[in-house]
């Protein structure tokens, strides 16, 4: 249950909050794109599947704090739902480990552990995008020169 | 339910003081925002000063028009001569110096009255949604450090004055976890867009939490103490606003509770069956649906003992596959071409080259039979 009274209930909070709350961003472009700034949303688009803040049991996930890379999992907590303090799970997958471990931490630890199954494939995107980011890019190869800017460098390195 | 929910009431250190407190029933009552927003669209405006431009702009010329005939409009035109004024275009909303269209008036109607119990059940309504932390979140409040929503402070730490210095509110809000929305508001001041600067409304920022406490037995010193702090409200729990309890009109505003407000709401609002001791006629509206999930709903026994099975197949409908060559693919050719099996198997595409001539119609056993009649 989401709350102490059975009046209120995810379904509600959504209808209250859809129009507006403060995790929404709305642009003009593309038609009128609805995004969502909500550390809870894997997909970073407003929509009831993924709202964070509505659902009783939502999962976030973020880059680690730190700059060693990795992951953070967040999930909420469904017991006590009166006490935002305390209403998150924590655990970080570090940057060291293999991606492939870190997705089946996240994976074990939601989809096959009956929580939000149907959050599985977003959830290894947004930690596969995240630990792709974190990879050191490589430099641009240097550019070769063609035709009389190359015939210069060559009589150049000739003299 | 089986037993009432209690709120924990915490003292000052942030931690549970030990004590706590049921519900009160008003945290109970239908959250409305339809109802919530047009309240607060009256009374938002029940606070306006008439304006309007003076009654002689514009019209402090003797024009007149000169009629048809000298090849200009026929706009009243100022008389006279030895200036460049004269014979200028006068009176019409369209000429320079000339009168506004539709001059406003002090007249106006500028306040709306609204009706008492729509206005009590917008309040209702704000308070009950105050008490969700998800649409206190929706709302932009940081309450990731809170302990509990509803939050309750035990009004023994406000007793005797203790909390009279802004210090001490501070360092209040800092222990039960209400400095993270302090911080937004101290983060979120900035130079007010447009002429409002100069009327002053020179700033603008978010709001923060609202302190409710009971006059009586809170005294009135902590509103000193809390006033200078940006975002920070301070209200009578006897006399709470709509305007702030959902400012904007958005419901779920960060309220901190001292105990002895807390107590005092049941008292003022009643429940559904016991009247308002404060408020004259006055029940909680009840809420029209007691289940209001309606996953929960749709999956109850009493549901789906019910409704028919649904129409269809289990068979999902793939949108967005590859469409398959028939010609190519023999699996999509059998779906659309039942005969193809037989067709390959007996292999008639290819019997025509040795399969000799057509039986003649008349050699057949057939024609015999017609023949014997």
């Amino acid at each position: 249950m989401t709350h102490h009274s059975s009046q209120v209930s995810a379904d509600l909070i959504w209808e209250i909050a859809r129009n507006q709350n403060s995790y929404l961003v709305k642009r003009a472009s593309s038609g009128g794109v609805r995004f969502s700034r909500d550390p809870l949303n894997l997909t970073n688009v407003h929509s009831r599947k993924y709202a964070g803040f509505v659902n009783d049991k939502a999962v976030g996930i973020s880059p680690a704090e730190g700059d060693k890379g990795g992951v953070t999992l967040i999930t909420k907590k469904t017991k006590h739902p009166q006490r935002p303090g305390s209403s998150v799970n924590k655990v970080t997958f570090g940057g060291s480990k293999t991606t492939r471990k870190t997705y089946k931490g996240i994976v074990s630890s939601t989809a096959k552990s009956g929580y939000r199954s149907d959050l599985r494939a977003e959830a290894v995107a947004r930690a596969s995008a995240i630990r792709l980011s974190q990879t050191p890019k490589k430099d641009a190869p240097e550019k070769k020169l063609r035709g009389s800017k190359a015939k210069k460098a060559a009589a150049e390195k000739d003299e | 339910m089986a037993s009432r929910p209690t709120v924990t009431i915490l003292s000052a250190d942030g931690s549970a003081s030990g004590a706590t407190h049921p519900l009160p029933k008003v945290f109970l009552s239908p959250i409305r925002p339809d109802i919530v927003q047009t309240v607060h669209t009256g009374m938002a405006k029940n606070k306006r000063q008439p304006y309007a431009v003076s009654e002689k702009a514009g019209h402090q010329t003797s024009a007149e028009s000169w009629g048809t005939g000298r090849a200009v409009a026929r706009i009243p035109r100022v008389s006279g001569g030895g200036t460049h004024r004269a014979g200028q275009a006068a009176f019409g909303n369209m000429c320079r110096s000339g009168r506004m269209f539709a001059p406003t008036k002090v007249w106006r109607k500028w306040h709306q009255k609204i009706n008492l119990g729509q206005k009590r059940y917008a309040t209702v309504s704000a308070l009950a949604a105050s008490s969700v932390p998800a649409l206190l979140l929706a709302r932009g409040h940081q309450i990731s450090t809170v302990p509990e929503v509803p939050l309750v402070i035990n009004s023994s730490v406000f007793e005797g004055a203790a909390i009279a210095k802004t210090s001490g509110a501070l360092a209040l809000l800092k222990s039960v976890g209400a400095s993270a929305d302090v911080d937004k508001v101290k983060k979120s001041r900035k130079l007010r867009a447009g002429k409002g600067k100069l009327r002053g409304r020179r700033h603008r920022q978010r709001r923060g939490p609202l302190v409710v406490y009971d006059p009586e037995v809170d005294g009135k010193e902590l509103a000193r103490a809390f006033r200078n702090i940006a975002g920070v409200e301070t209200s009578s729990v006897f006399a709470l606003n709509l305007l702030q309890l959902a400012p904007g009109g958005h419901l779920g505003r960060f309220i901190i509770w001292t105990s002895a407000a807390f107590k005092a709401l049941d008292l003022i609002y009643g429940s559904t069956t016991i009247p308002s001791e404060l408020k004259k006629d006055f029940l909680l509206p009840s809420p029209s649906v007691t289940q209001a999930d309606v996953g929960r709903l749709i999956n109850s026994s009493e549901l789906q003992a019910v409704i028919r099975a649904a129409i269809g197949q289990s068979r999902t409908k793939r949108a967005g596959v590859q469409k398959k060559n028939p010609l190519q693919n023999k699996q999509v050719l059998l779906r659309l071409n039942p005969y193809a099996a037989g067709y390959s198997k007996e292999k008639i595409g290819t019997k025509g080259l040795d399969a000799g001539k057509p039986e003649r119609a008349a050699k057949t056993p057939f024609a015999k039979v017609l023949k014997e009649d």
